[in-house]
């Protein structure tokens, strides 16, 4: 890293590769290809449960259902897949933190997690406050569709870039 | 297998998918999102065969998600297939590629068999069935066998690229 200020993150990167659990992972034949199944089936199921509840903010599917037990029924999963895609993601990063780090595609990806993070708290915590009304009143207001649309976006985003981290990486 | 593979590999259309080098990552990123649309689809009608949630009857589950993994394996046929004809020695000669079609084959069996016997259109399904103990235990073996499945598929298709000669 160029800037003095930001030394102390090349310097933390590079010990968080030279770590027993960076190094086994990296050395093992097995533990990559494993761990990235695994990342790739936590991010499937968390992209399919937001699409669930997405497509039902666009009135896309699940029509006859009520928005709130769309959500209740989803969104936990949604979480919970996050979770381990993240500790999946983690944990290959670990073996190259330093190259990942200046990778374009990777950097990308981090912020459109963060858009991702930020549309979805900005919806839970401010559009969908009344969502036990829109039963009732049966339509979604302007801003829940936008958000809806945005994550579908962000998302496909996401995966776009996560692809090209493989193919801009040099190979081992 | 081989012969064939380097042929593919001469190809005009083999060679055009090169060409354009943004479109390998743009397949395989579909190739993603049809996985996502297949496994999330899975998922959520175990989630009701497992009696995790039962808001919906079994059926009316089925009929919003058999759709998608239809869909979803369709797309994942395409974008296969496109994958392959650009990288036919990549993929057509590897063992683990050859594993991952032989699950896939399994899976989409107990897919379908599925689809006729419980889903929407099903008669077999009725309520005196639902609570038969034996019948609960083969659905629940079943829902988290194909998810399983699924699971493995994902493997063998991580480990083609592990699997390379030289």
């Amino acid at each position: 890293m160029e800037q003095e200020g930001l030394a102390w993150i090349g310097e933390l990167l590079s010990r968080l590769e030279n770590t027993p659990l960076a190094v086994a992972i990296a050395g093992s034949d097995w533990a990559f290809p494993i761990i990235e199944t695994v990342h790739v089936i936590a991010l499937a199921l968390l992209i399919g449960t937001v699409c669930v509840v997405d497509l039902r903010l666009l009135g896309l599917a699940s029509k006859a259902r009520p928005y709130c037990e769309v959500a209740r029924e989803s969104l936990p999963w949604a979480w919970i897949a996050f979770a381990i895609a993240v500790a999946s993601g983690t944990l290959l990063f670990i073996t190259k933190a330093v190259e990942y780090s200046e990778n374009a595609a990777f950097r990308a990806k981090l912020v459109l997690l963060l858009l991702a993070g930020l549309n979805m708290l900005v919806f839970e915590f401010g559009t969908a406050r009344d969502a036990a009304h829109w039963d009732s009143a049966r339509s979604i207001p302007w801003a829940g569709r936008v958000a809806a649309a945005l994550s579908l976006i962000l998302w496909v985003s996401i995966v776009f870039c996560g692809r090209r981290i493989g193919f801009t990486m040099t190979p081992s | 297998m081989m012969e064939f593979a380097q042929w593919l590999s001469g190809t005009p259309v083999s060679l055009g998918i090169h060409e354009l080098d943004w479109l390998v990552p743009l397949v395989q990123t579909i190739h993603i999102l049809a996985i996502a649309m297949v496994v999330s689809s899975v998922f959520m009608i175990d989630l009701r065969l497992l009696h995790i949630v039962g808001s919906e009857s079994i059926p009316e589950t089925a009929s919003r998600f058999l759709p998608w993994i239809w869909i979803g394996l369709l797309l994942l046929g395409i974008s296969g297939i496109t994958l392959i004809v650009a990288e036919p020695q990549r993929a057509l000669p590897n063992p683990a590629f050859q594993l991952k079609m032989l699950l896939l084959t399994l899976a989409v069996t107990f897919i379908a068999a599925f689809q006729i016997s419980l889903g929407p259109r099903s008669k077999l399904w009725s309520q005196a069935d639902q609570s038969r103990p034996a019948i609960k235990f083969i659905v629940a073996a079943f829902a988290v066998f194909v998810f399983m499945l699924c699971c493995a598929i994902a493997f063998a298709g991580r480990l083609i690229a592990y699997l390379q000669p030289g």
